[in-house]
């Protein structure tokens, strides 16, 4: 019968809670070796979640490295009771049978034997199984159980007696555990058996308290079995009305037995197509964060890109700009210099033009009065040329310099010089001229008092400055050169008592630039090249040039120059 | 005292003459005039020359560096030498600085001017600068010669033909076989600068060239020189003298 097997897995489930924690303890004290570990764990994990078929390949596993005894029984019989639930009995009993008999559930692979048995028909075998427990002091625990399952071995053998003394036995202790499930079982099988003896009137209560209990639980299946055995019994009892009614309920169970398996199909089935249509949406999510990553990649890229190509502009925006700037400025300094040589051409042409002219009229004059033999005025005539000519000669010796230090082509060379032999060279030069002029000339230095300098510029510095002091001085004025030493520097002095200048044009000579002039009321020649050029020779020399100067009363030229260390 | 004897390389025999006829006014001799590079090496190494005028550029060629430069790589043939240029064209100074020691002469010039020059290359020449052109010295010395400055001009008097030298404060007597003249240097200088093998102190007064001892009368503290000088010699000097007596 159909829900004897039914009773008996119910027992089961029951027991393998039991059996859960017992494992859970034994696993504590147990399990040491590390390898077990794993899939011994795994195996009862499996057995918990009652995935039977896993936990025979896990406690196949176990089974093959554990050695420990208590190790090997447990598996074991975890092994034999999934078999057990897989319906494979022989495997289950031959499982069972490796379990020593110090297996402290033992009694419960006895009683499992037993069920087995009970499920083959083997009924006496089964008896004799479940009479063993008896002796085991567990018994108490599944008492009930083994009483009811004793029942109905007696039951299928048609000992009736037996089979009624066990399963009211049974029942009492089952009305104690008040388990409505079991008892409702427990009440249908008496009222079996005593149906199976025509003790009908001991049966009907039995059924019809299993009904009434059938009510209260929520198992179609209970309900559907008790109200099948109501409407048989009434059937039987000719009440054809109630068992009409009993057959409808049964009718009624069983449609909700089918309709709970129709909805719970049709729930899988939308669950599944839930779960596909999910799938799907998972997937259209994915390729559109895969498209949306995409375009988020580019557009970062394409961004980076422009920003790179931004800042390429900018920068070479400003380079550009900067470098305008820089040809602006040079070439604002171009245009300055340009203007700067144009006027020094223009000047100097200019000059150049008058002098010689005045030198080709002096020339015909000479000839004429060497006709005359007018030798004071031939004297006179050669004088004012060669005034000329020197004059003229200096104006292209500094043009000269001037342009060679412009193109940085100037040697340069600071020596220790002595001031007294480089004026006494000088001197020579300049002593027809002084003469022809009618100045004195005092030259005031001391043997031997050497500075640093290049000798060459020094030259040209003294040299324009004794044109200056010459031309800026009437007849009967006095020259004098003298030198004196303060804090590390040799002072040089070209003091003339000529007509001096104002503030204004000792400022214009003194200030930086290239600037040249002419001023409109000098005579002679001049273009402030000379001055232009001491300049820029003094602080070639690294010196300094000072000018001290009142009108009607004289000028002070003065240049500062290292002095030389090595004095003698 | 013998002049100078000085070589001319110059191209431009008016600039040449003109050149020639500026020295001998001083007092210097020219021994020759070369226009080439070619004939001034000849000339060089034909002549006793003491000093080299050199015109940086000969035919439009820089042979006067090159000159210059053949004479500084041969060993002990370098004599003081003065370039003579009308440019300060950087090009060609930074080629001519290479030879040293190097002085130069700008165009145009004046007398003073060449003479000095000629003074500076001879100061550098021999490492003694300044000499020329301070009042308390007028004399450079060489490993052969005594150059002297006399008024203007350089003037050179052999070593060997020294006799000897009698120290007067800032001054010394320079005895030679025929002649006797004061130059101003210090008797420091001069001693650390004579070969101390041949001039030998005898006194605190006197240095006397060894070659011209004839003999010595150690009873007076004597030494009898060439043409009748006499050279007294101190305590304090004759062990010199002994050593001398010995070595010879």
């Amino acid at each position: 019968m159909p829900f004897i097997k039914t009773f008996l897995f119910i027992i089961c489930f029951g027991l393998s809670f039991q059996i859960q924690l017992q494992i859970k303890e034994e696993r504590n004290t147990t399990a040491s070796d590390v390898l077990i570990e794993v899939d011994s764990s795994k195996a009862e994990q499996f057995f918990i979640e009652k995935n039977w078929d896993s936990t025979i390949v896990y406690t196949a596993k176990v089974l093959t490295i554990a050695k420990k005894q208590n190790v090997l029984d447990r598996f074991h019989y975890i092994r034999g009771f999934s078999f057990m639930k897989k319906r494979l009995y022989d495997e289950a009993e031959n499982e069972y049978s490796h379990v020593s008999k110090d297996f402290s559930s033992y009694y419960r692979i006895i009683r499992n034997l037993g069920g087995i048995a009970l499920e083959q028909n083997k009924y006496k075998e089964a008896i004799c199984y479940f009479e063993s427990l008896r002796d085991y002091p567990n018994y108490k625990l599944i008492k009930s159980s083994v009483l009811h399952d004793l029942g109905l071995s007696y039951f299928h053998l048609a000992k009736f007696k037996a089979a009624e003394k066990y399963l009211l036995e049974s029942n009492t202790l089952q009305e104690k555990e008040q388990d409505t499930s079991l008892l409702i079982g427990s009440y249908t099988d008496i009222a079996n058996l005593y149906y199976e003896q025509y003790k009908d009137d001991l049966a009907i209560p039995y059924f019809e308290k299993a009904y009434q209990l059938s009510k209260k639980i929520k198992s179609f299946k209970l309900k559907r079995k008790t109200s099948l055995n109501m409407a048989v019994v009434e059937e039987n009892r000719k009440d054809l009305k109630k068992a009409l009614v009993y057959r409808k309920e049964y009718e009624k169970w069983k449609d909700s037995l089918n309709d709970q398996s129709k909805v719970w199909a049709i729930a899988q089935i939308e669950k599944r197509h839930a779960v596909d249509q999910k799938q799907k949406h998972i997937k259209i999510l994915k390729s559109e964060n895969e498209i949306k990553v995409i375009q988020r990649n580019g557009f970062i890229f394409s961004s980076v890109i422009l920003l790179l190509f931004l800042s390429a502009g900018i920068y070479f925006y400003d380079q550009k700009n900067k470098n305008n700037k820089i040809i602006l400025a040079q070439k604002e300094e171009l245009d300055g210099l340009n203007a700067t040589k144009d006027k020094l051409f223009s000047i100097i042409s200019h000059d150049l033009r008058s002098s010689v002219n005045v030198l080709q009229k002096g020339n015909t004059k000479l000839l004429k009065d060497i006709d005359k033999q007018n030798y004071t005025a031939v004297k006179k005539t050669v004088l004012k040329n060669s005034s000329i000519a020197n004059s003229t000669y200096n104006l292209l010796e500094n043009l000269l310099q001037w342009a060679t230090i412009q193109t940085h082509k100037l040697y340069f060379a600071i020596e220790s010089i002595d001031l007294y032999t480089v004026l006494q060279q000088l001197e020579y030069n300049y002593k027809p001229l002084f003469e022809n002029k009618s100045l004195i000339f005092e030259n005031k230095i001391p043997k031997a008092v050497f500075v640093l300098a290049d000798l060459d510029s020094l030259k040209i510095i003294i040299r324009n400055l004794l044109d200056n002091a010459i031309k800026f001085s009437e007849e009967n004025d006095t020259i004098s050169i003298y030198t004196y030493a303060k804090n590390d520097k040799q002072y040089l002095v070209i003091e003339d008592t000529g007509i001096g200048m104002s503030q204004e044009t000792k400022e214009a000579l003194l200030k930086e630039g290239t600037h040249l002039n002419k001023k409109k009321d000098q005579k002679g020649i001049g273009t402030g090249l000379g001055i232009q050029l001491c300049k820029s020779m003094i602080k070639k020399n690294k010196g300094e040039l000072l000018i001290e100067s009142k009108e009607g009363i004289g000028t002070k030229m003065i240049i500062t120059l290292p002095k030389s260390q090595q004095y003698g | 005292m013998d002049k100078i004897n000085i070589l001319i390389i110059e191209d431009t025999s008016e600039d040449a003459l003109e050149l020639k006829e500026l020295l001998e006014d001083n007092n210097y001799h020219v021994v020759a005039i070369a226009s080439t590079y070619q004939e001034a090496l000849t000339l060089f190494y034909q002549l006793p020359i003491d000093l080299i005028i050199i015109d940086v550029f000969l035919n439009g060629n820089p042979d006067g560096i090159t000159f210059a430069e053949t004479i500084s790589i041969t060993p002990n043939i370098l004599k003081p030498f003065v370039f003579l240029t009308s440019s300060k064209d950087r090009q060609i100074f930074e080629r001519a600085k290479l030879t040293k020691p190097f002085s130069f002469l700008l165009k145009p010039f004046n007398e003073l001017e060449v003479l000095y020059a000629i003074e500076m290359a001879v100061e550098k020449f021999h490492g003694q600068l300044n000499v020329f052109s301070s009042e308390d010295k007028d004399t450079v010395v060489s490993q052969e010669y005594l150059f002297i400055k006399k008024k203007n001009a350089l003037k050179k008097v052999e070593l060997s033909s020294i006799m000897y030298i009698e120290v007067d404060d800032r001054y010394c007597h320079i005895v030679t076989e025929k002649e006797k003249f004061i130059i101003q240097i210090s008797l420091g200088k001069i001693n650390d600068v004579l070969n101390n093998q041949i001039f030998i102190r005898t006194h605190r007064k006197y240095i006397v060239n060894s070659n011209a001892i004839e003999q010595i009368v150690l009873a007076d503290n004597l030494l009898l020189l060439k043409g009748n000088h006499k050279v007294t010699f101190s305590g304090k000097y004759k062990d010199l003298i002994k050593s001398f007596h010995v070595l010879k």
